[in-house]
Order: structure tokens, then sequence, then C-alpha cells
């Protein structure tokens, strides 16, 4: 072995001996002479980036302690006035664009930037503050938040990133005061490849990188255990996940023990945490009776039924889509039936995604079946699992050997698939996840695939030179993809955007061709739908781009398909139009004669039938739907959270309690469900219309009716079955 | 409801059978001994008629009970029930040969039948043109039955923006209204001379807080559009400029209360008539229906 080669030189008036290599920060450290630094950690190869560790070594500038390798008999003077000078102009230069207190300082007063200020004594910097900054928050990542604003470029995260954990997710780009820390190819965080190990939030120096639990995230302990980080990383689905992580998040994850017959979580209960079953099984289900919508009474008596005839419901229905729902779509890896809506979980087994990720209601009860044990989780937690390789796997692996099969047939064009055909899909589908705002496909792209919704809500969106085009939001058990597959150009036809955490089971085109091969009918339904879906984007492009824009328009008329509109100068103020209303659905209106008056016309507070129903997204159980056709309808099984009469920007949506229907078991003697008005999909034509005495009650294409209206072309309101988008069903 | 061109089938229909009954009355009434009555064969086809339109007219009310039963458009009705109820008038003057009445029951069904007739039209005419003049002279409109919740609110608006420029509380709704707006705690922002608050304060104790709180303007001169806006204007004169956007505040909250009062009364005109219309025709039917009884028994 080679004897180390030693040295010799003077540190602050002391002769100290180190090994040659070291660097003069090291020999002073070594010696128990402290320099100051910011950028500059013991388990990371030195930068010498922020220059608070200058000293005087006798040449003509200062050099950086971390950096500069100490030499035989070299005299380091670490604490003169000059020094001192220098390095307090330097902190007082970073600490004139620092957002003091910054996050860290906040939560744990541990920023070393502004602790070595205070040592400075720099209360308030002598340097303006730069007047734009180059870069805003990034909260895209659930675990770590990004303050590009109390960034230092010391690249201690980099450095943590890359040579501590290998993950080489951060880099340095832009130059000056553009330059910034960013991710992969400056995404978003949250969508990079990042994998919340934690390490740049451990190195980085002040508030730029911190902990989203400093900002609040804590999960109560009642009728649960916390974890400790070394029990987590003994468990299998947590293999792979950074110990830092876990230490940090420390109470973010907790055990809970239910006993056979306990609730776990009630659906349309408002929550933030997912469940992961350790060791049990659990029962999952709708408890909400369904009644209330479908408002065909039961008949009784002479005069009943002789009523009963005059209000026909079924047999007037408007043709429109001729399949029935099987399945109701829940945020858990199984779907319901919808005559038997109970399934089971078992060990491995996640649910409570779409609650935990994006906050909606609980779209079912889950109780114990048997003593189980499960572990909650924050959102942070479920984040990183979520990216772990391991965990994926284990969901996946279970998904496609448990769910994929029902979550094809819940489709109902998927209905006649051969178990064959699904086997052979089970080891080919992919799941792939987007996080909120992320594209899963462009508009114009070759189309490769066939995507079917697994969780969260998707925007189908054109573009067009007048803008962007919402075209649809899918939810789970929707499809998307077949218009490009099935095209001779073979391109995608509009833009799919997540809208909150999504995931997708991504079929192959391949896959997809030979399933169109082998099942002719499952292709002839693709086209009609392909078809119908081209027919009705182009209708509202034709519409969109043939209507001027004016103030008025501006109140979200344009985007309605369907106004309740009330000719003032005919309405003789006797609200049968009310009265009809309540009469076709159980006594409750769905309308109200008040609202915005444009000329001589009120357009009533109804449902506007939306091109872009924000109502629909959220929905946790997706019983606020659009149907083949015009209508938005809330189905039966809704278990009245509200979301969807939070999300109606024009208040159409109300929630009503109803008595529960005799016979309900285990249910509270009313129940509270949305509704909204369905433009009496049951009949030829809404009732509001019909009953109208005087003609003054019309529903209208609102594009056509204040196009004309603004146009000056005197407006004559077109019957109900010629607005478009019934116009061709009829 | 307008009486437009959607009406012009009906209208001709009737006339059409006006003119019909007319040729077929006149030969009729010429060539029958002692002119035309009822109880000839074409009279009892004539009342016939006339009671069978009369019923269908009557029947309108049930089918505006049924509203969602699929039994044609309720406007198609309301159509049948103006003209067909319209043209029963002649006919049943056709079947009586235009005697007012024989007897006691036919003497004050033909008063009855003249009166719903009569009334029938006036609310056809306030139908016709007073949903216009409504939307043109109140464009404040609110749902009729909302109207004396609407008022309280001015109340509590009004009894606040003086509070908070008198520190004067009016009453315990105000009193609430504005503790809710003020945190607990009613501030007079406004240092002013008594004299002048006395001003205000008289003002709005005796003119417009009556008016507000009361359903109509009865015995109010502010009620009065010019007499309103003279008292407003004076009582700027009186006030200081800091308090004149109160003041302007209290002359819309006037002005709302004007024009909720105006919709009360027009609402109670276009459907007032229908207390005279409903209840004699349903008398009318009755008695048509034992006339008819009687008749053919005897």
């Amino acid at each position: 072995m080679t004897p180390v080669k030693e040295i010799t030189l003077t540190i602050d008036g002391r002769q100290v001996t180190v090994p040659a290599g070291t660097t003069i920060f090291d020999a002073a450290r070594m010696n128990g002479i402290p320099i100051p630094t910011l950028c500059h950690q013991q388990n990371e190869t030195p930068v010498g980036v922020c220059r608070v560790c200058v000293v005087d070594v006798g040449s003509r500038v200062y050099t950086a302690a971390c950096i500069r390798e100490a030499e035989n008999n070299m005299v380091v003077k670490t604490n003169t006035d000059p020094v001192q000078a220098s390095r307090k102009t330097l902190v007082e230069l970073l600490m004139s664009d620092h957002p003091a207190p910054c996050a860290r300082q906040q939560h744990s007063g541990d920023c070393e930037l502004e602790t070595m200020a205070k040592n400075f004594a720099i209360s308030t910097p002598r340097f303006a503050k730069r007047l734009t900054p180059s870069h805003q928050k990034d909260e895209s990542s659930l675990s770590i938040m990004v303050d590009h604003s109390a960034c230092i470029l010391c690249d201690r995260c980099i450095r943590g990133c890359s040579e501590i954990r290998n993950n080489f997710v951060i880099a340095r780009q832009g130059k000056g005061y553009a330059a910034a820390i960013s991710f992969d190819t400056d995404d978003p965080m949250g969508s990079s490849s990042c994998v919340s190990c934690g390490e740049c939030m451990v190195s980085c120096p002040t508030g730029a990188l911190t902990n989203k639990h400093v900002v609040g995230q804590e999960l109560g302990l009642a009728g649960g255990t916390s974890v400790e980080a070394q029990e987590l990383l003994a468990l299998p689905v947590f293999k792979g996940v950074s110990g830092t992580f876990l230490e940090l998040n420390k109470g973010a994850v907790v055990k809970r023990h239910f006993k056979k017959g306990e609730i776990i979580c009630r659906e349309g209960d408002y929550g933030s945490t997912a469940f992961y079953v350790l060791e049990g099984k659990v029962d999952i289900f709708i408890n909400s009776p369904r009644a209330h919508v479908d408002t065909e009474g039961s008949e009784q008596g002479f005069l009943s039924k002789l009523a009963s005839k005059l209000k026909p419901r079924k047999e007037h229905q408007r043709e429109e889509e001729n399949t029935q729902r099987k399945y109701i779509h829940i945020d858990a890896p199984v779907d319901l039936e919808y005559d038997h809506p109970v399934a089971q979980l078992q060990a491995g087994d996640l649910f409570g995604e779409m609650t935990c990720m994006s906050f909606y209601p609980r779209s079912a009860t889950v109780r114990a079946a048997e003593d189980t044990v499960c572990l909650e989780m924050l959102r942070n937690v479920l984040d990183v699992l979520q990216k772990n390789k391991t965990f994926r796997a284990k969901l996946e692996q279970n998904y496609r050997t448990r769910a994929l099969e029902t979550h094809l047939k819940s489709v109902p064009i998927f209905a006649s698939l051969t178990q064959d055909f699904i086997d052979r899909l089970r080891d080919r589908v992919e799941l792939q996840r987007f996080t909120p705002g992320q594209v899963i496909c462009r508009q114009g792209d070759p189309a490769d695939s066939f995507y079917l919704v697994r969780i969260g809500f998707i925007k189908v969106s054109e573009h067009h030179p007048g803008g962007e085009l919402v075209l649809s939001y899918l939810a789970r058990g929707n499809y998307f993809g077949e218009i490009g597959l099935l095209s001779a150009e073979g391109l995608r036809t509009a833009t799919c955007t997540a809208l909150d955490h999504v995931e997708v089971v991504k079929i192959l085109g391949e896959d997809f061709r030979e399933m169109l091969e082998r099942f002719p009918d499952v292709r002839a339904s693709l086209q009609a739908v392909a078809q119908e879906r081209t027919d009705e984007n182009r209708a509202r492009i034709h519409n969109l781009q043939n209507v001027p824009v004016d103030d008025f328009l501006r109140q979200g008329l344009m985007d309605a398909q369907s106004l309740l509109v009330l000719d003032l100068d005919r309405c003789t103020r006797c609200d049968q139009c009310v009265k009809a209303c309540a009469d076709a659905h159980d006594g409750i209106t769905r309308l109200i004669r008040d609202g915005l008056r444009f000329d001589n016309f009120l357009v009533a507070t109804s449902c506007r039938q939306c091109r872009d129903p924000l109502c629909m997204v959220g929905c946790p159980v997706g019983s606020i739907r659009r149907r083949n056709s015009l209508e938005v309808i809330i189905e039966d099984w809704c278990v009245g959270c509200g979301l969807c009469a939070n999300n109606c920007p024009y208040g159409n949506i109300n929630l009503h309690e109803f008595p529960a229907p005799q016979g309900s078991v285990g249910v509270k003697a009313t129940v509270r469900k949305a509704t909204s008005c369905n433009l009496c999909y049951d009949h030829p034509e809404p009732s509001c219309v019909y009953a109208c005495p005087h003609d003054a009650a019309h529903r209208v294409n609102p594009p056509e009716f204040f196009g004309e209206m603004l146009s000056g072309k005197k407006v004559e309101p077109v019957p109900f079955s010629m607005a478009p988008g019934m116009m061709d069903r009829r | 409801m307008r009486i437009d061109q959607t009406h012009r089938k009906w209208i001709w229909g009737s006339v059409i059978g006006l003119i019909v009954a007319t040729a077929v009355y006149i030969p009729y009434d010429r060539l029958t001994m002692g002119g035309a009555h009822g109880g000839t064969v074409l009279g009892i086809i004539y009342g016939s008629v006339g009671f069978a339109f009369m019923i269908f007219a009557g029947l309108l009310s049930l089918r505006k009970k049924k509203p969602v039963w699929r039994m044609g458009r309720t406007s198609t009705w309301m159509r049948g029930h103006i003209w067909l109820g319209l043209i029963a008038y002649p006919l049943i003057l056709f079947h009586a040969g235009f005697s007012f009445g024989k007897g006691t029951l036919t003497l004050w069904m033909m008063i009855l039948f003249t009166i719903v007739i009569v009334s029938g039209i006036i609310g056809a005419i306030f139908q016709h043109y007073m949903p216009r003049m409504m939307t043109q002279q109140v464009p404040m409109e609110t749902i009729y039955a909302e109207i004396p919740r609407i008022r309280g609110q001015l109340l509590d608006e009004a009894d606040t923006k003086v509070a908070e420029v008198t520190g004067v509380s009016m009453s315990q709704s105000a009193m609430a209204a504005a503790n809710s707006q003020t945190g607990g705690v009613i501030v007079t922002l406004v240092q002013m001379e008594d004299e002048v608050r006395n001003e205000l304060t008289e003002f709005y104790d005796k003119e417009l807080r009556p008016y507000l709180e009361q359903d109509g303007a009865h015995g109010c001169a502010i009620a009065d559009r010019s007499i309103s806006a003279e008292s407003f204007r004076n009582l700027k004169t009186l006030l200081p400029d800091v308090v004149h956007p109160v003041v302007n505040d209290l002359e819309s909250i006037c002005e709302e209360k004007r024009e909720l009062d105006h919709q009360t009364r027009m609402h109670r005109v276009l459907h007032g008539w229908l207390f005279v219309h409903i209840p004699l025709s349903l008398a009318l039917l009755v008695m048509g229906a034992i006339h008819a009884i009687v008749a053919l028994q005897y």
C-alpha cells in the first residue's frame, strides 16, 4: 500500500497537516475551523458555485475553499474582514431575490441562507429585487413543492439526484436570470420521471424544494396506528420506496384494523385518502337506493291505470341509445353490476384512488367482510407508490387477472368479445398514468392505440382557427382513439388531455385491428359510434363558426345546446311550465322561471345541456352522463354527493331529499339525489314546452336562435324536434 | 298569449262555422212557426253543439291540471277554448232564437254566459297585450310569489344603509342585517349635525320605510315617481355630499319597490279576471247540464 503523501499548511495562523488532495475546506473542517458554505455538502462532489466559502490564500482573488486543493506551505486566511465583507456581499446578493421567510424557514426555521444572513446581520438587502420571477412555483408533484424563487442554484439537488440516487432527473437549464433547475426536459416535476425519493429536498439548503408535508398534510391517528418507515419498507409493496421520503412523511400512512361488518368509508363522503388492503377482505357496494330519477311509479286503481296510459314513458322514448347499462363504474379495481351492485376486494387491492388523488367524493361504501387490516394513505404517499415499480407491477397484475375482463365487458360494444381474446389482451394491454394537463394523444398524430378509461376524466378537444373546442369529457367506462384507427388517414382527429389523475388501458393498434377482424359486430358498433361522434363534432364546429360572438354570448349561452327560452311577449306568467316540470318529476321542479333576459326572451334556469358539460367532471359513480344524444342525464344510482351541482356554473343542478323507497334496508328515511332537467327524455317533447298554453316556452338551439337575433332577423323559435342533435334521431 | 297568425286556422274555422250556422239559421227561423226556438230539432242541434263547445272550453282547466298527460298540446287546447267558446255564444243564441231566456234558469244562464264571454274576451285582450307591457315596464321582474320576500330584502337593505349613516337601528331585522355586514357593531360612518341626521331619519321613518314595508302604495306619496324624485332631490340638498351615494341607493331601492308594486298590479289584472270567468263558467256548465236534462225530459 502506497503511503499517503501529507502536506502542511497554515490556516488562520494554525499549522495543519492533511493528506495531499484535501481541499482547503476539508482541511479547515478536519482541524475545527469552520468555513461557511451553501453549495457544498460532504457527500457530494464540490462545485464551488456559491462562492460563500471564499478564503484568502494570498493570490490576486479569493478562492473557493470547497474546490481548491490545499498546497504545501499554503497560508490561508478564512476570517479576515475583507473575506467576511466579500461573503456578506454574496449573501446579501442572494438574499435580494430570496422570498424570506421561505417555506423551509417558515416551517422549521433552518433555511441555511436565511440563517447565514442573520449571522451576517443582513436585515434588508441593499440590492433591488428582480422585477419578475423567471419561473413560477411548480406544485405539480404531490410530495415536493418547487419554489424557483427560493432557489440559489447551488446544484445540491442536482448532485443529490444524480450522484446519490442515480436518478438523473434534475439538471440546470437557461442562462443568467433565466437559469433554473429543471426536471427531465423542463417538464413540471409531477409529470417528469421523478420518483419522489426526496433526496433533492434533503439536499436543498433553502425552501426551493420542500416536502408538501410542510404545508400541513397529516393523517389523523383516530382508530389507527402510525407506521414507522422501517415497518413500511419491510412490506413487499413498499420495496424500492425511498426511506428518506417515508421518514419525511411520517404520519401520512396509518395502519387501521377493521372488524367484520365495520364501515371503512361511505359513498358520497369527501375524503383525501386511499386504502390498501393488507389483510382480509372487504365488500364494496352502492348503498343508496336507486330511485326518483326514473319517475314512473306503480299505478294502482282504475283511475291511476287510466292516467298511466296517458302518461306514456318508455314507449315514447326518443330514439337514441339502445344499450342497457349493466355496470356502474366506481373508484376501485372492479365495476359493480347494475342489478347487484356489490363486489369484493381482497389483500393487495387498492381503493379510493380518485378520492385520494383528485379529491372526488367516495364512489361506493366499503365494509369489512372479515377482520381486515388496511393502510390508509395520503396522496403524496400514494403518488410515490404509483411510481414505484414493485407496487405498480402488483396493481397491474391485479388488474389484468381480475378487472380487465369486467372492465371490457362493462363497455356494451365489447360485450361479445370471447374469453380467449380477452385472455390474449390480458398480457398485452398496457396501463398508463397521466397527470393533470398531460396530453394523452394529440390531434394530427398517428393513431397507434385504442384507450379505455380506467380512472379519472379526460377532455377531448379539437383545435381550429378560432381556438380550442371541447368536444366531450370521458370518464371511467368510456373509450377513445377508435376514430383515428378506423380512418383511412390513420391520424388522431382530436386531442385528449388528462383533466385529473388519469389511468388508461392502452390496447395496441395491432390488437385493435385483430379484434375488428375477429368480431364483425364490434367493428360495426365501433364504426357507428365513430361516425356518430364525427358527425356531432362537425355539427358543433359548424355551429360555432356560424355564430357571431357578442357580449351576452359570453354568458355561456353559446356553449349551451338546448336552452329553455320563454317569449315574454307571450308568457302570461301562469307557471304552467313549472307545474308541468314538477308533475313530470315526482313533484320537484327542475326549472325556475327566472334568469337572464335578452330582449323579450327569458332564459329560464334549467339545464342547458352544455357542449362542455363541466358537471360531469368528477362524478364518482359516473351517474351524470350524456346519452348518445343531446341530454345530460343523472342516472338513478346517484349517491347525492353534490359535486355536479357545485360544478355547474349556472346553478342548474339541485339536490333534493326524497323519501327512501319502501323496503330499503339500512338507509336513512330520506335519500339525497341530484336533479336536473333531462329534457324529459322519456317523452317526445319536454313537458314544460308541451304544457305551455301560450306557445311561449321553447327549447331552442342557441347558436341558431341568438345568431339570428344578432343578425337582425326576426326570431321564431324552432320546434323542439328541429333542434340539432335531436333532428337526426327523429 | 298572443292572438296572431298561429290562430289563423281557428279563426277561419270559427268564421266558416258561424257563416254556416247563420246560413242554416235564417231559413230555419223564417220557415218555423213562431220563429226559431230550442224545442225544434235544429234548435236542439244548435243547443247541443253549443253546449258541447262550452264543455270543451271548460275542459281546459282540467287539461291544465294534468300538464304531463299527452292529450294534445295545451296551446292547442287553449286555441280551442278561445274560438270554440266564442262561437258557442252565437250557437246558443241560435238555439234560443235570440230570446234572452223565457224562464228564470234560462234567463240566468244567458246572463252568466254573457258575463263569461265578455270576461273571456277581456281576459284574452289582457293576455294579448299585457305580457309585452309587463316585459317593457318591469325590467326587474321577478317571480310573483317571490315579491314579498324581495320586498323584505329591500327593506332590510334600506335599513342597513340608513343605519350606516345615522347610527340608528330601525328594527330588529335591520339590526341583524347591519350586524351581519359590520361584524356586530353598527358604525356611524359619517359625522353629521343632529339636525341634518334627523332630516334623513324623519324622511326614512315617515316616508320611505312605510312604503317599503307595505304591500302596495296605499297613502304613500313617495309611490309617485315624480314626487319621489323631488323628495330625494330635496334630501340631497340637505345632506352632505358624502351621504349622496346612500341616498342614491335608497332611491334605487324605492324604484325597485315601485316596480314590484307595478308588477303586482299588472299580475293581478292579468289573472284577476279569471276569478270571474272560471267560477261563472263552472256554474254555467252545471246550469246548462240541468237545463239539458230538464228540457229533454219534458
